[in-house]
């Protein structure tokens, strides 16, 4: 910058601070000191982040858990360990970030609140493109009917994994719901993804992008349009 | 904040005499329902909450209700301050998010009670020779993004890691935001000062013209007369 631009700078700088403001008026503080104290009561503290975290790893956790007992774990017995370990490694990384995300995100002002959300989405994606790297193209006959019925398992266990996050979510300010809607989703539906991962032994690269990776795209559209929709609810009616 | 890479020693907007660490106090003691301190914390940061919705909107009375606002919600949302971490981003955070949910909400009403085609610019309203106008019209033009990242640097006196908590980015975003603020108003600056250098140009012009019409009927009254 020339020597000029900064003169001015330093001239906008001073510019902006000499700039006067109306003062507040004395009645409005007293209103708002009048709706803030009337009836003020005590409250419990958000409880540790760590704890937190270590709340929503543990829903994740029982559900893929729930997820083997329930439905099996053939898909794990297929895999061989190059395909275990590049799956479930950007699976759990995913899963972890979003965890994180969410935790961050029930406080105002927190550090990393988006940037982990986001850097979440791209390792998801860095998934996928494994996923196209390490299974192999295969024609189906029955594809929509060997895949509807994995679908849908993914589907009955991302439900309750989206249900038993949201309990501790909801202790948090909620001031991205869009946001923490969609990560919710997206955590339900990566253990949606998980349970199918170790359960399906289908390893045609159509039917896994198709049928088990569609169950947390679907998650975290339907956290984001639950969410958007109750706070466009919440704002319409304070 | 000095993007010229100087140091400031003063933080305008800022109390100097509310410690940033006696807020946080009287906020873990509004949490335990102490009306004093509840009293005392609504008194010292609502004026600076009301200058950044001031300096935003530009009309006080809607400052007053967003501030109303705000104070709600961060009642609502009390318990969610961490002991320890600073007061004034969460504060921020909570007062802009007030903002936008209020500008949503304006524009929802804009739109389906007038049907507006399109918003007009706002513009800087005419200021008297060699006068800048007020600051929230000083910023009118900018986006809103800029317009907020310097209402919080230089009317509520944030530092830029306290500015990015509060808008949850980083402070390069902060920083790169400030920036780009101060380049157009810098060239607005110069734009101001070319038109009216431009005017007194056109003014002097004028009254040499005038001057040297005034000479040349005098001198041939002059000569009408001899």
């Amino acid at each position: 910058m020339t020597k000029d631009g900064m003169d001015q700078f330093r001239e906008i700088d001073q510019l902006l601070d000499a700039r006067p403001l109306p003062p507040l008026p004395a009645d409005r503080l007293k209103q708002i000191e009048a709706a803030v104290i009337t009836g003020l009561k005590p409250v419990r503290g958000l409880a540790s982040p760590g704890l937190y975290f270590a709340a929503l790893a543990g829903i994740f956790v029982a559900v893929c858990m729930a997820g083997c007992y329930v439905v099996g774990w053939n898909g794990w017995l297929a895999l061989n360990e190059l395909q275990k370990f590049a799956v479930f490694l950007p699976l759990t990384a995913t899963a972890g970030l979003l965890a994180f995300s969410l935790v961050r995100q029930m406080s105002p002002a927190s550090r990393h609140a988006r940037s982990s959300a986001f850097v979440a989405s791209a390792v998801f994606i860095l998934l996928l493109l494994i996923v196209t790297m390490i299974f192999h193209p295969v024609q189906e006959s029955e594809f929509v009917r060997n895949g509807v019925p994995c679908f849908r398992i993914g589907m009955a266990f991302a439900v309750p994994a989206a249900v038993l996050s949201a309990l501790p979510l909801l202790r948090g300010a909620g001031l991205s719901p869009l946001l923490t809607g969609a990560a919710a989703g997206g955590l339900a539906g990566l253990a949606g993804l998980t349970v199918l991962e170790i359960q399906c032994p289908n390893l045609n690269v159509y039917h896994i992008v198709t049928w088990h990776v569609s169950v947390t795209v679907v998650c975290v559209f339907l956290g984001f349009i639950f969410s958007g929709v109750t706070f466009r609810r919440s704002a319409s009616n304070p | 904040m000095d993007l010229t890479g100087e140091q400031q020693v003063e933080e305008p907007g800022r109390n100097p005499a509310t410690s940033v660490t006696a807020l946080e106090q009287l906020m873990v003691r509004y949490q335990q329902a102490d009306e004093s301190a509840a009293r005392s914390l609504i008194e010292q940061v609502s004026p600076q909450l009301y200058r950044f919705f001031a300096a935003q909107l530009g009309n006080p009375d809607d400052a007053g209700d967003m501030l109303q606002e705000a104070w709600l919600r961060i009642h609502r949302v009390r318990h969610t301050y961490r002991p320890g971490e600073p007061l004034l981003p969460w504060v921020y955070a909570i007062a802009r998010c007030v903002r936008v949910d209020s500008y949503r909400k304006r524009r929802r009403i804009a739109v389906r009670e007038i049907g507006v085609e399109a918003l007009p610019e706002p513009a800087i309203a005419s200021a008297a020779p060699n006068e800048f106008p007020p600051f929230e019209q000083l910023i009118a033009p900018l986006p809103a993004s800029q317009r907020e990242v310097l209402t919080m640097l230089k009317v509520n006196g944030l530092s830029l890691e306290e500015v990015a908590r509060a808008t949850s980015s980083s402070v390069g975003a902060v920083k790169q935001k400030a920036h780009r603020g101060y380049e157009r108003l810098r060239a607005m600056l110069q734009t101001a000062r070319d038109t009216e250098a431009l005017h007194k140009a056109s003014h002097t012009g004028a009254a040499v013209h005038q001057g040297a019409a005034l000479r040349k009927g005098a001198a041939s009254r002059k000569g009408a007369a001899t």
